[in-house]
């Protein structure tokens, strides 16, 4: 699948890059393709592209707090969680997400 | 249906978007205060680069109560959530509310916004109105006057009860009186109670009485100093007792309680309020007993440690202080559990069993 995805965490500086290498790594061994953008104190980094958000599968949103540009994936098929899922279990995670799309089909 | 009200989502949101503006504004009133700075009462006069720090500190943490009020309202509501959640905040500032007032007002105003954005119908030409002008002023009349009449009125209550309770209980027993004095300056971390506390002692300085002026002193570095006591113990015995974050700000908050500046702990207790609050007050309350019983007197109302020589009695308000410190660094050690297991350090792919019943995918 194609996967785009925000991250963001409470004190911005060290959970969300977290999520987004766990997201990431975890993805990769089951084959898919994940993009994910943080939205740390900082701001946001890594941008998603439109082009990306047209061409993705699924939006993964691993945040603790509000995160922005929420209306970018009106239409897409959205799974919530906070940064603890994504960073303790991301294996399970997407296990979980997959057992929810075949149920769905 | 609470869970649905996401309210630690909107709280963490608020800590997140007030996080950097406590740390600049403690460090710029640390930095000002250490160089000599004070609070500018009056700009037409000529003032020092000290004292313009410590006055934009200062002003800063007036902006706490606002920008965690319009943080949580901006969380709930979006966009039209921030002006009205905003107002809200000074409204907690103007009635003496502080950082608490904040918090609710904006969680009122957050949802009032939310519920007028999806229920209030208005004509088509009169759409564009909605945001810039409807929804902003309906939400800040009815909140606000709610906050004004309704909501502070308890708060002031409160404040006068204290007031006069306090005066009466000066003649009493000195150690009673300075450990209710030194448990109120604690208990809030720098809100409403602890500024009844601060001004009842500024007061009684006024009046040449310096022991509570030193009470007030002792109780904003109690808390600082003794959750990174606890720290330091939970170190030194190898029993975690904080994750990553809070370590963070336990090293940014203690450093700030050298400078008598006590919201460093707000984030710390934020987590974990019932004892974090339950252990400074007391040993808060304890510190400023033995204070008040030992006769510490304070000249000048702050400065942190930095003005400890010009206590009447330097080596006793220190003891007292360490005590106090002590016995909150302990019960907060005790009483603290083991926080969940993180795994931020760890590269390994093993992963604990997690519940993802929540996990739902939504279009």
């Amino acid at each position: 699948m194609n996967i785009v995805g925000i991250s963001a965490c409470t004190s911005g500086i060290a959970h969300t890059y977290i999520a987004k290498e766990k997201l990431i790594k975890a993805g990769h061994e089951f084959g898919h393709k994940v993009r994910i953008e943080t939205q740390g104190t900082i701001g946001v980094e890594d941008e998603l592209t439109k082009e990306e958000i047209a061409a993705a599968d699924l939006v993964i949103i691993a945040a603790d707090i509000k995160v922005g540009g929420k209306e970018r994936f009106k239409g897409k098929k959205i799974v919530e969680i906070p940064t603890n899922i994504a960073i303790k279990a991301p294996k399970q995670l997407y296990k979980k997400i997959e057992a929810e799309l075949n149920a769905k089909q | 249906m609470l869970k649905k009200l996401q309210i630690k989502k909107h709280a963490l949101t608020a800590i997140s978007f007030m996080l950097p503006l406590v740390v600049a504004s403690g460090l710029l009133i640390a930095i000002g205060n250490l160089t000599g700075g004070t609070v500018i009462e009056n700009y037409q006069d000529a003032y020092s680069i000290p004292s313009a720090l410590v006055s934009l500190g200062v002003l800063g943490m007036g902006l706490l109560a606002p920008v965690i009020s319009g943080a949580i309202a901006y969380s709930i509501a979006d966009r039209p959530g921030i002006a009205p959640g905003l107002l809200m905040g000074l409204i907690a500032n103007a009635i003496g509310a502080g950082f608490l007032g904040g918090m609710l007002g904006g969680f009122i105003v957050g949802f009032f916004v939310l519920f007028l954005k999806k229920h209030l119908k208005v004509p088509k030409w009169a759409e564009g109105l909605m945001p810039m002008m409807i929804i902003p002023l309906v939400s800040s009349v009815v909140i606000g006057l709610l906050m004004f009449f309704i909501l502070g009125v308890p708060i002031v209550w409160a404040t006068d009860g204290l007031t006069s309770f306090l005066t009466s209980m000066q003649g009493s027993m000195k150690f009673v009186f300075g450990a209710i004095l030194g448990g109120m300056a604690a208990f809030d971390f720098g809100g409403p109670v602890n500024k009844t506390a601060s001004l009842f002692a500024d007061g009684l300085l006024l009046e040449g009485i310096y022991q509570p002026e030193a009470v007030k002193i002792l109780a904003s570095m109690v808390p600082p100093f003794g959750v990174a006591f606890s720290w330091v113990l939970s170190k030194a015995l190898r029993k975690k007792r904080y994750t990553k974050m809070e370590e963070d700000n336990i090293k940014i908050a203690f450093p700030m309680g050298v400078c008598m500046i006590t919201e460093g702990v707000i984030p710390i207790a934020a987590v974990d309020i019932i004892r974090v609050v339950v252990s400074c007050t007391t040993g808060a309350a304890i510190g400023g007993g033995l204070s008040m019983l030992w006769n510490v007197g304070s000249p000048v109302p702050s400065g942190g440690l930095f003005i400890v020589p010009a206590m009447t009695n330097p080596f006793l308000f220190l003891l007292a202080l360490l005590i106090g410190s002590v016995i909150t660094g302990v019960m907060l050690f005790l009483w603290k559990k083991e926080p969940a297991k993180e795994f931020t350090e760890d590269t390994s792919d093993d992963e604990e069993e997690i519940d993802l019943s929540d996990v739902k995918i939504t279009i």
